[in-house]
């Protein structure tokens, strides 16, 4: 009865990684398998200074975005936490931009950040801040930022929904106590609440982080990686190493450090949520 | 609530500058949609359509305008509902039959199993992206929305399993062992006691599946290569690359493309959050 879905995950997860690995170690020439068992495409890779930069957007990227995403997250979480009418409406609201599709998300913020009549540009020129509208997605320097800041929209409602459950969770018998023996407002949230929730936010932390390594559409469909490369990661690169330049050695080295990074982050995620449950025994 | 003015006044605030933030990106678009392109290029950009038209949209459903000589939308419409209600039965089906035994059936190893289908969920995105597609162009399925179709169910099984089980697990045992006392079968007490009590469930994991499934981009954009096996979310991007500057077109195909989606989260609101506190955290 469970053969189907054991039969999914060995054949669409495990076979894949497999198949990757193999492919990592194999030495191709106009697409063909020529050799196994060479360590040829590690060293084009690493050789490739596009590497470099892309290490160095996959961490912005992994760590703006989560970082974004918590404090964020966190801070809308505290305010949907009250009880109210109004709070209880948003915080149906806020799944919005989780379950819309990406490539609609993307759309939506293209059109916000279009370089000659979007809102955000044109509104940054009247209020002075800049002299003329802002390119968003075409400026190399800014590129990785303004995707960072899209994604955090597209990402931070599950966590802020974990969050707002958690600080509903807390005793209010233990707020009311810190009240009364004095503390004041973040008194309270940093010694009484924030310890309390310390474990699930833990976890969404490192969730976060495993959402952001494997996430594609969304930065693809944006810039494609560009201008110039300037907002490649690991992922549309991967992408386009496959599918654009056929460079499936490459494309395959790049495949197994993003599943080593995953590898490790899920290892973090268990032990996390290992030392959480040997506490609850 | 505090009742003292400041405080209301900041949270009234607070909330107005969250249901914005939450909203804004995907209502501008929505507006443009019903706005003429000239009314876009324009400056300052309006906030209502001065001109309110349903062009765009009538340009993307009739055949010879400029929007549908590019992309057949009707046919794109059709092939996403096809990929996605295909895939969608598919794993409503298999996930019962595995949450039914992962609920109610005791075998070695099966907690060990059932932690697995969702740590796998974990390993997805770009780094399955040039395996799948060799398993799939090995299958003899490339340009075939069967490939998607066996994707997506493959990808969609572990969570629609994970929140199956998750929901026979509350149903109490008591009930079945009455049915199997009063003479009822095993499948007769999992058809009759059994599935009823399962629907919401089995709701959350098909609704779950079917946005995913409608949503996906990645994997189409390497699979389909014919303009009529194309999706919606293929169509839409195709759309940006053409229309730089009409957005409305572009606004009126994204609409089109977030509208089942809509529909399903106003009316399907307390599946979505069921789904999530089961178990969309993990992974």
């Amino acid at each position: 009865m469970i053969l189907p879905v054991v039969f999914a995950v060995v054949g669409f997860v495990l076979g894949p990684a497999y198949d990757v690995f193999r492919l990592s170690f194999t030495r191709f020439i106009m697409g063909q398998e020529v050799a196994f068992g060479t360590l040829v495409n590690f060293k084009t890779l690493l050789a490739d200074p596009m590497f470099l930069q892309v290490l160095r957007n996959t961490a912005i990227w992994i760590l703006g975005g989560t970082l974004g995403c918590v404090v964020l997250g966190l801070a809308l979480a505290t305010f949907l936490a009250i009880e109210s009418r109004v709070t209880t409406v948003l915080r149906a609201l806020i799944l919005l931009p989780w379950i819309l599709p990406d490539v609609v998300t993307a759309m939506a913020w293209k059109w916000m950040l279009h370089g000659q009549v979007g809102i955000v540009g044109q509104t940054l020129q009247a209020l002075g801040i800049t002299e003329r509208p802002m390119s968003f997605l075409g400026d190399p320097n800014f590129v990785m930022w303004v995707l960072v800041a899209v994604v955090i929209w597209r990402k931070v409602p599950l966590i802020t929904l974990v969050l707002t459950a958690a600080i509903r969770n807390v005793p209010s018998e233990l707020i009311e106590a810190s009240r009364i023996d004095g503390a004041n407002r973040w008194e309270t949230f940093r010694y009484i609440v924030m310890p309390q929730i310390a474990f699930p936010f833990t976890a969404v932390t490192v969730i976060s982080m495993i959402w952001m390594t494997a996430e594609f559409t969304l930065p693809w469909v944006m810039t494609g990686g560009g201008p110039a490369n300037s907002s490649q990661i690991m992922s549309t690169y991967i992408y386009q190493q496959s599918f654009e330049f056929f460079n499936w050695g490459v494309a395959s080295a790049m495949s197994v450090v993003n599943l080593l990074c995953l590898a490790a982050l899920v290892t973090l995620y268990l032990t996390v949520m290992r030392r959480s449950w040997s506490r609850k025994e | 609530m505090t009742r003292e003015p400041i405080a209301t006044t900041l949270f009234a605030l607070c909330a107005g500058v969250i249901a914005l933030y939450i909203t804004f990106p995907i209502l501008w678009l929505i507006l443009a949609s019903f706005k003429p392109a000239s009314e876009l290029a324009r400056l300052p950009a309006t906030i209502l359509p001065d001109e309110f038209t349903l062009g765009a949209y009538r340009d993307l459903l009739t055949a010879g305008t400029q929007s549908s000589q590019l992309l057949d939308w009707r046919r794109l419409i059709a092939n996403s509902f096809f990929i996605s209600v295909t895939s969608t039965v598919i794993v409503v089906v298999l996930a019962s039959i595995a949450g039914y035994a992962f609920a109610r059936i005791p075998f070695p190893g099966r907690d060990l199993i059932l932690g697995g289908l969702l740590v796998s969920r974990m390993f997805q995105g770009a780094v399955l992206l040039l395996p799948t597609y060799r398993l799939m162009v090995f299958l003899g399925l490339h340009d075939s929305p069967w490939a998607l179709i066996l994707i997506y169910s493959a990808f969609g099984l572990p969570f629609a399993t994970w929140i199956i089980t998750a929901g026979l697990r509350e149903i109490p045992m008591e009930l079945e062992e009455a049915a199997m006392v009063d003479g009822a079968s095993r499948l007769q007490t999992m058809i009759r006691v059994i599935l009823p009590l399962a629907v919401p469930s089995l709701v959350t994991a098909a609704l779950w599946h079917f946005v995913g499934s409608w949503a996906e981009f990645a994997f189409a954009s390497i699979l389909l290569e014919s303009p009529e096996k194309k999706t919606v979310t293929l169509g839409l991007v195709n759309f940006v690359d053409y229309f730089t500057l009409e957005f409305n077109r572009v606004g009126a195909a994204a609409g089109l493309v977030a509208l089942p989606i809509l529909v399903i989260f106003f009316f399907g609101q307390r599946y979505f959050t069921r789904g999530l506190l089961q178990g969309a955290v993990k992974g």
